[in-house]
Order: structure tokens, then C-alpha cells, then sequence
């Protein structure tokens, strides 16, 4: 059986050198199914580690009470129309709330930075208590984090973002140094770990800390983010959920007809919303894959049938020389296969280097072993399926119509 | 028991409402090598007939042994490993395949055999190439080649696997004349060598080669008997 099989490949491989603009056109369909399926499970692996990598920024059992809720679609006026969330509602909510392990609040806007002549622009001013670091991943470096005191009396202190310190301190410690955030001074007091981007996108190292008392003083009016961030034990997150709603309605004296005017957002509204966007990613590919490679067999099995037709008399002699039915199949689907097969390895070699582009610019996104195999077993799998009728339809022909065939 | 033996064949198309007897009641018996020549008109069955010794084709009814085994009633696969081992095919449009090295045209028979190993194929090939002269010639496509050196291809593929007959169709009807000669010096050399042939021919001269001819007309043997040179061999 081997030396059929062997064989069968050599004569697949002289046919296709044979052909070769026909093989290249046959095979384009399957080409781009294959890069469709593995472009496609390497971005959604690439994307879901992204993903998972960014989660860690938001605890599990982390409950955001803010204005804004972060997915929905809600009336974007009656959301602006609610009114903000007062910070002080933070000890009420640690008093009240049986879940409620910490409680920290948090107020944000950019601001520019300077430290003698240098200088840096847009960064976020996070205003935050003393014990935000319980319910976040920053990480002092060098220094250390502001203390409760520091924070009930509004010092002018300041931790800096690993992006902020490189860009104000190119060469040097900025602990002790003094530091301008608009027209007031501040002293740093740490510097933060790198972080990394949240969603690839919005990096959590340009950011600088101070007390939260601290910006109040500084900042007044509406704007920028606020947030009480209430920590509950992982395995009770729903739970503490519904009971944080019922505290937070009580202390805003809301009648029970009245609608919820604030949002609790925690990490599954980002899964669940994520869940939909990579859903929509992956049907995406798959339709766009399933109808390249059908597209891409009706074209093999075509061709292959063109190719029986040609070949007629080969048959003839073939089958005259002691070639029995499955071997002369055998030979057709092995030559449908090899062309899908080597479609799905031009189509593999073009998403490697797409997504090799994709990891240096965008995200890490690397094509695993796993799609690899999928994609080259799916589109010899298209071959065999497109070569089945032409291959079945060689394999009986009459040896004395077809040796005589012109 | 002879090598072919072939008792009351019946070979008949239904054409329409009409009924064609390609072949009507043909018994004939070939022994180990002896050199026949199947002559005839055409329509006299002639094809039919070389078909059906070829393993290529079934008949309606009859008996047909072949190297002692029933031949008349096997199926498609049977036949075919059939006429892979007994049985070595020249035609008159040479049937090469036109992409392949003579080296592979000949080993194509011993692929198909599927038990032989591919550095024997290689020796085999190699082997039967030199018995027809082209020992030469081994990795040369057939556009490279000479009719007459086509042909010879053909018969090296023929003799390859060493089959019970060597059945040649018109070999010479696609050569010259000189070519053709040399062709039939071959086949003279291969029967003395001790190969059992049956040629198929509208040639006297190409017929006169062989030590009995066997006359189809209208589906029956007419004449069978020894030519000459068989009359020559006898004596």
C-alpha cells in the first residue's frame, strides 16, 4: 500500500508542477479560507490573553459603584441627568454592608506635569485613598505609598507611574524631588511597577497617585471619573452585589418605584460584553471560512474533473496495466488533496507572518500548533471531500472506452 | 491443460431492438509459447476477441481459463490483478504515459503489483529496458524518443512482469515499414526466448511471423492453422 501511496504523491506533485497556473488558481480559494480560520483563532487567542491579562486590573470580587455604567444602553441623557457620586458615601458603605471587606474611592482627571524644564502632558491625576492599593495591582517600586494621615490631610504628595517617572527623571531616583502638578508642588514619595495597558489600548503607567483628600482641595467642579470601589469576597460577588445596591439606594433615599441612578459595574459586565464581541469575531470567520472553502472545493472538485476527462486514456493504460479501482481513486483524491493541502500551507505560511506582524505592532497574537494542525487536516479534508466524484468517476471508467479515448 | 483455454464464447451487445453477436461461439486452445496471430476484417470480432483475452472485458457466456484459473466470471479488481501478472499489453498507440521517464513508464506494472520492493522495480525496469536495447535510454521521456523506440518501451513494459502471454495489438500500425520489421525481430527473439504471444494484426506479412494464425469472420473462427514458418517449425 505504501508504494501506491508514494507513488500516487509523485504523480501529484508532476501533474500540479504540470499545471502550475491552474494549481495556484485552484487552490487560491483555499488560501484564503486557511488564512481566514487561522487569522482568525489566533487573534481570539491573542485577544483573550490580552483580555485576561487586562481583567487582572479589575479584581474579581471588585464592585465599582459609579455614574456611568460601563456596558448597556441605557438613555444616554437620563445617565448624564443622574447625579454624582459623592465620595463620603465610601464609610457608610463599609459601615452598612455585611460583604464590604474594603472600601476605597477614587477621583481622576489629566492634568500636566513638570519637574524643572521637563515636562509631561495629559497625564491622569488619580486622587484615591490610603487603602486603594487593597483593592488594585499598583505596586510601589521605589518609596513608598502615602499613609492614612497623609490622606485626611490632603499632604501634597505623589507616586509616580513608571511611564511619568522615565519621562520627568531620565536619569536619576525622583523619590524626595519635588514635582509640579499645574501650579502646585508636589513631593514624590514613590514610584509605581510597570503595569502594562489595559486592553492594549489605555496604559496604566502614565498615571500618578495622590491622596484623594489631597485632590479634593486641589480640584474643584464636576469633572473627571469618580468610583467607591467596594472589595467582596470572589465567591459572593452576586450577593454583595444586590445588597451594595440596597445600601447605596437607601443612602441616596431613593423610594422604591424610583429607578437605580447609579451603576454597579464589576469585571463580568466587561466578560459578558467581551463573550459577544468575540462571538461576533469568531462567526465572522467562520462564515467568511466555510464559504471560501466551499467556494475553494467546488473549484478543486472541478478541476479534478477536468482533469479525469484529460487524463481518460492514462486511465486506459493504467487500469490495463493491473491499476485496480481504489488504486486509480486513490490517485485523483491524493492529487485533490495535495492541492488543498498546499493551499492550507500557503495560507498558514501568510497568517504566520500576519499574525508575527500583528504581535510586533498590535498584540501578542501567535499561531499555535493546534490552529496549525487544524488548518492543514480542514483543508486536505476539503480535498478529499471536493475529490471524492471526479476521483470515483476515473476509478470506474471502462479500460477499453478509455484506452481508446482521443 | 493448456495456457488459454476458451470454450463456446458468446459475447453480445444489445443495440437498440437489434442484437449484435460480437462474438459468436468461439473455442479456441493456446498453448505455452506458441506465437499466434488473431487476423480478421473489422466487425469480424477481432477486437472482441484480443478484449476478452486481455482480461479487459467479460464475456456474455462461455468458458475461459487462463493459466488454469476461471477467468469468465471474476470481477472488476480480479481482473485487474489478472492482467497485471499475466499479461503484457502492446499497442499500436504505444500508450506511454507521455510525463514519465521509459525507467518509470516500464516499473509502472510493478507498482501496480504492490509487492515489490522499489529498488527491485528499479533492477526489473532496468533489466527489461536492455532486453529490447535501451539500456540507453532508461531516463528519456517518450517525446525523446523514436517510434520505433516508443514501441520498444511498450514491449519492455510488456515483458516486466513477466507475464503468461504478450498480447500485442496492430504493434506495428503506427511505424514505418523498416521500423516495423525491427519490431517483429523482437517479437521473433522474445517467442524463441520462450514467451507465449498473441499479435493482432490485417497484415499478412506482420500475421506471417507468427506460426498460426487464427481468421475471424463474423464472430467465428473461419480458418486456424499453422502458417509457413509454423508449417516450417513442424516439420
Amino acid at each position: 500500500m505504501k508504494s501506491f501511496f508514494w507513488e500516487n504523491l509523485r504523480i501529484a506533485l508532476s501533474e500540479l508542477w504540470s499545471h502550475k497556473t491552474r494549481s495556484i488558481l485552484t487552490g487560491t480559494g483555499i488560501v484564503i479560507g486557511i488564512i481566514a480560520v487561522s487569522l482568525m483563532s489566533t487573534l481570539i487567542n491573542g485577544v483573550d490573553g490580552l483580555f485576561e491579562e487586562s481583567m487582572k486590573f479589575l479584581g474579581r470580587g471588585n464592585l465599582y459603584v459609579e455614574k456611568w455604567p460601563w456596558f448597556g444602553d441605557e438613555d444616554w441623557w437620563t445617565l448624564r441627568n443622574r447625579p454624582r457620586i459623592e465620595l463620603d458615601m465610601a464609610d457608610e458603605i463599609k459601615e452598612r454592608s455585611q460583604y464590604a471587606m474594603v472600601v476605597a474611592a477614587e477621583r481622576g482627571r489629566s492634568a500636566n506635569l513638570s519637574y524643572n524644564e521637563l515636562s509631561a502632558e495629559n497625564i491622569y491625576i488619580h486622587g484615591v485613598t490610603s487603602n486603594y492599593p487593597e483593592v488594585s495591582t499598583v505596586d510601589v517600586e521605589y518609596g513608598r505609598f502615602f499613609t492614612e494621615s497623609e490622606d485626611r490631610t490632603g499632604a501634597q504628595v505623589v507616586l509616580l507611574g513608571s511611564e511619568v517617572a522615565k519621562t520627568l527623571f531620565p536619569q536619576g531616583n525622583p523619590v524626595d524631588k519635588m514635582i509640579f502638578a499645574g501650579s502646585k508642588r508636589f513631593r514624590v514619595i514613590g514610584v509605581l511597577a510597570e503595569m502594562g495597558k489595559f486592553m492594549g489600548a489605555f496604559s496604566n503607567d502614565t498615571q500618578v497617585i495622590i491622596p484623594l483628600a489631597t485632590f479634593n482641595k486641589i480640584f474643584h467642579g464636576p469633572w473627571g471619573r469618580r468610583s467607591i470601589t467596594v472589595k467582596v469576597p470572589e465567591h459572593l460577588v452576586e450577593d454583595a452585589k444586590e445588597e451594595l445596591r440596597g445600601v447605596v439606594r437607601v443612602l441616596r433615599g431613593l423610594k422604591p418605584e424610583e429607578k437605580d441612578n447609579f451603576a454597579i459595574n464589576q469585571q463580568n459586565a466587561f466578560r459578558q460584553s467581551y463573550q459577544g464581541i468575540k462571538l461576533a469575531i469568531g462567526g465572522t470567520g467562520m462564515i467568511i471560512t466555510a464559504l471560501s472553502l466551499l467556494v475553494g472545493g467546488i473549484g478543486i472538485a472541478n478541476i479534478m474533473f477536468v482533469s479525469v476527462k484529460e487524463r481518460t486514456r492514462e486511465i486506459g493504460v493504467r487500469k490495463a496495466l493491473g491499476a485496480t479501482r481504489s488504486q486509480i481513486q486513490g490517485q485523483f483524491l491524493i492529487e485533490a488533496m495535495v492541492i488543498t493541502a498546499s493551499g492550507g500551507l500557503v495560507g498558514l505560511i501568510i497568517s504566520t507572518l500576519i499574525s508575527m506582524a500583528i504581535s510586533e505592532f498590535l498584540f501578542p497574537a501567535n499561531m499555535s500548533f493546534g490552529v496549525a494542525f487544524m488548518a492543514i487536516a480542514l483543508s486536505a479534508g476539503v480535498g478529499l471531500f471536493a475529490g471524492l466524484a471526479p476521483a470515483r468517476k476515473g476509478a470506474k471508467l471502462d479500460p477499453i472506452e478509455a484506452l481508446r479515448y482521443e | 491443460m493448456s495456457l488459454i483455454q476458451v470454450k463456446d464464447l458468446y459475447k453480445i451487445y444489445q443495440m437498440g431492438n437489434t442484437e449484435v453477436r460480437a462474438l459468436d461461439g468461439v473455442s479456441v486452445s493456446i498453448e505455452q509459447n506458441e506465437y499466434v496471430s488473431i487476423m480478421g476484417p473489422s466487425g469480424s470480432g477481432k477486437s472482441t476477441l484480443m478484449n476478452l483475452l486481455g482480461c479487459l472485458d467479460t464475456p456474455t457466456s462461455g468458458e475461459f481459463f487462463m493459466d488454469g484459473t476461471n477467468v469468465a466470471t471474476m470481477g472488476d479488481d480480479e481482473l485487474a490483478h489478472i492482467r497485471n501478472k499475466k499479461i503484457g499489453f502492446v499497442f499500436q498507440t504505444f500508450n506511454l504515459l507521455p510525463k514519465s521517464t521509459s525507467l518509470r513508464n516500464v516499473e509502472l506494472p510493478l507498482i501496480y503489483n504492490g509487492e515489490i520492493k522499489a529498488h527491485e522495480r528499479r533492477d526489473m525496469a532496468i533489466r527489461a529496458l536492455t532486453r529490447v536495447n535501451l539500456g540507453d535510454r532508461v531516463s528519456h521521456k517518450p517525446n525523446e524518443l523514436s517510434g520505433g523506440q516508443r514501441q520498444r518501451v511498450a514491449v519492455a513494459r510488456a515483458l516486466v512482469n513477466n507475464p503468461a502471454i504478450i498480447l500485442a495489438d496492430e504493434p506495428t500500425g503506427n511505424l514505418d515499414s523498416k521500423t516495423g520489421e525491427e519490431i517483429m525481430t523482437l517479437f521473433d527473439e522474445l517467442h524463441k526466448q520462450g514467451n507465449t504471444i498473441i499479435l493482432v494484426t490485417h497484415e499478412e506479412h506482420i500475421a506471417a511471423h507468427a506460426s498460426r494464425v487464427v481468421r475471424l469472420l463474423d464472430g467465428k473462427i473461419a480458418v486456424d492453422e499453422a502458417t509457413n514458418r509454423g508449417k516450417k517449425v513442424t516439420q
